[in-house]
């Protein structure tokens, strides 16, 4: 359970870092302006740190700043984050000893729009929303209404394997241990498709992107300087958003994901036109997990999935 | 299909210069027969072949691709095709989970040695392709009949 005494406690950690001059500055989150919903904070500012919050809505990945930063730098981390974090450091984008994490376990994010379409009300007349257990509690309206957090939290999180992070300096409050994973129908049903049918369905979708690549700018692992999908020497894909090409462009961008997609879901939830990138990252990541037994970011010694071997694997796919 | 009787599949075959490209050439050299629907590209090592390549070749309508290199342990460059073996063993497992026929994308090892076995990986790929029918992935037309 994510307290309010332990947002003291990070408050504190981060006000002694930054003025014992251990880091330059501090990534974190903070209230924002939309009711529940929070933004994050990145100051050097000892008196700004005191507006660090940690509740069940802090949803971003922030391991996303820490590429191209100088300088010492702590960061707020959930479970999924700090798997993010150390595989930037597996590919040599961030030096360990230039982060402090400050670990936070994680017993899931609530996804705000479930809330309201379980209510029935818009985020704004809701007067609060509290997570106790494997329950949520909303007040509204003067009425009191309780889900399970199945009901509420977002998918990656009901799917989440690591809910506390693998690697941390300071770990702020009581480490969690994994629930087991739900099942999910958004993901099932895909799977019982047809291969034609499925094959129909990211036609269909992707028939909506617009290639605005907010996938690729809000995920931590999409950090190459220069990406394939700008390339013009050879051009592979073109740059008007063909469907052709929007699901070339995806399919190209799951592939460079794997071993390092840690499923934090950012991606889907940056997509403004709601296509469900989860199923198609989540497929990779245990395709990774399924062939060659890796899950990304659990150790920083690690060589990069694709850059290592096994003398023996994977043969059954080769003729 | 059945309107166009003619149809033959087209595959590109991306082969590793030492190892595979060379058993292809040992096939021609002992005048050994196989479908001539392959569109053989020379590659430096299998490590060379990005999963783009393959998905770029779906893209422009190829009906298949094969991805052949040196056994395991016998590449020029000590760890190319191991390197390949990972990287294709994801894009074939992504593109079969998203609907795509596996027997569509394949990969095999085949030593410079082995003629032989390059004359029967092409000619199962053609037939199994013939089964599986042209490659529509890309194109507009099923689209259009849903709606």
């Amino acid at each position: 359970m994510i307290k309010e005494n332990n947002c003291n406690k990070l408050i504190e950690e981060a006000k002694n870092l930054l003025k014992q001059g251990k880091v330059q500055r501090i990534i974190g989150f903070e209230k924002g302006s939309l009711r529940f919903t929070v933004t994050p904070l990145i100051t050097s500012d000892t008196d700004a740190a005191e507006r660090l919050v940690i509740n069940p809505f802090i949803v971003n990945n922030l391991s996303n700043f820490l590429t191209g930063l100088k300088g010492k730098t702590a960061i707020v981390a959930k479970g999924c984050d700090s798997r993010s974090i150390v595989s930037l450091i597996q590919d040599n984008k961030v030096k360990r000893e230039d982060v402090v994490i400050l670990g936070i376990p994680c017993n899931g994010i609530i996804d705000l729009a479930k809330v309201e379409k379980l209510t029935g009300i818009d985020k704004d007349k809701i007067d609060n929303i509290s997570l106790n257990g494997d329950k949520v509690l909303v007040s509204f309206n003067g009425g009191k209404k309780e889900f399970a957090t199945t009901e509420v939290l977002f998918d990656n999180c009901l799917a989440c394997d690591m809910p506390t992070p693998t690697e941390y300096d300071v770990l702020i409050g009581e480490a969690i241990k994994p629930k087991p994973p739900v099942s999910q129908d958004k993901l099932n049903e895909l799977k019982e498709k047809l291969p034609a049918e499925r094959w129909l369905y990211w036609q269909e979708q992707f028939s909506h992107c617009i290639r605005c690549y907010a996938c690729r700018s809000v995920c931590p692992a999409c950090f190459c300087t220069r990406c394939f999908a700008e390339e013009n020497k050879p051009q592979w894909l073109s740059p008007t958003p063909h469907w052709q090409d929007n699901l070339l462009f995806q399919i190209t961008r799951s592939i460079h994901l794997a071993g390092r997609c840690t499923d934090c879901g950012e991606c889907e939830r940056a997509c403004p036109v709601n296509i469900p990138l989860r199923s198609l990252t989540k497929e990779m990541y245990d395709i990774v997990d399924d062939v060659f037994d890796y899950k990304a970011g659990t150790d920083k010694e690690d060589a990069p999935l694709m850059a290592s071997y096994e003398s023996e694997e994977a043969e059954d796919l080769f003729l | 299909m059945e309107e166009n009787t003619d149809w033959e599949p087209r595959i590109v075959g991306f082969l590793c210069k030492w190892c595979s490209y060379a058993g292809a050439d040992l096939a021609g050299i002992s005048r050994k027969k196989y479908p001539a629907n392959i569109r053989i590209i020379k590659v430096p090592c299998s490590g060379r072949v990005d999963p783009l390549f393959v998905l770029k070749a779906l893209r422009l309508g190829f009906d298949g691709v094969l991805v052949s290199g040196c056994h395991p342990g016998d590449c020029h460059y000590q760890t190319g095709n191991y390197r390949n073996r990972r990287r294709f063993a994801i894009t074939k497992k992504l593109l079969e989970s998203m609907g795509v026929d596996p027997r569509r994308v394949q990969a095999s090892w085949v030593s410079a040695s082995e003629g032989g076995k390059f004359v029967e990986v092409i000619t199962k790929m053609i037939d199994e392709i013939k089964e599986i029918g042209p490659n529509e992935m890309f194109t507009d037309d099923k689209r259009k009949q849903l709606q």
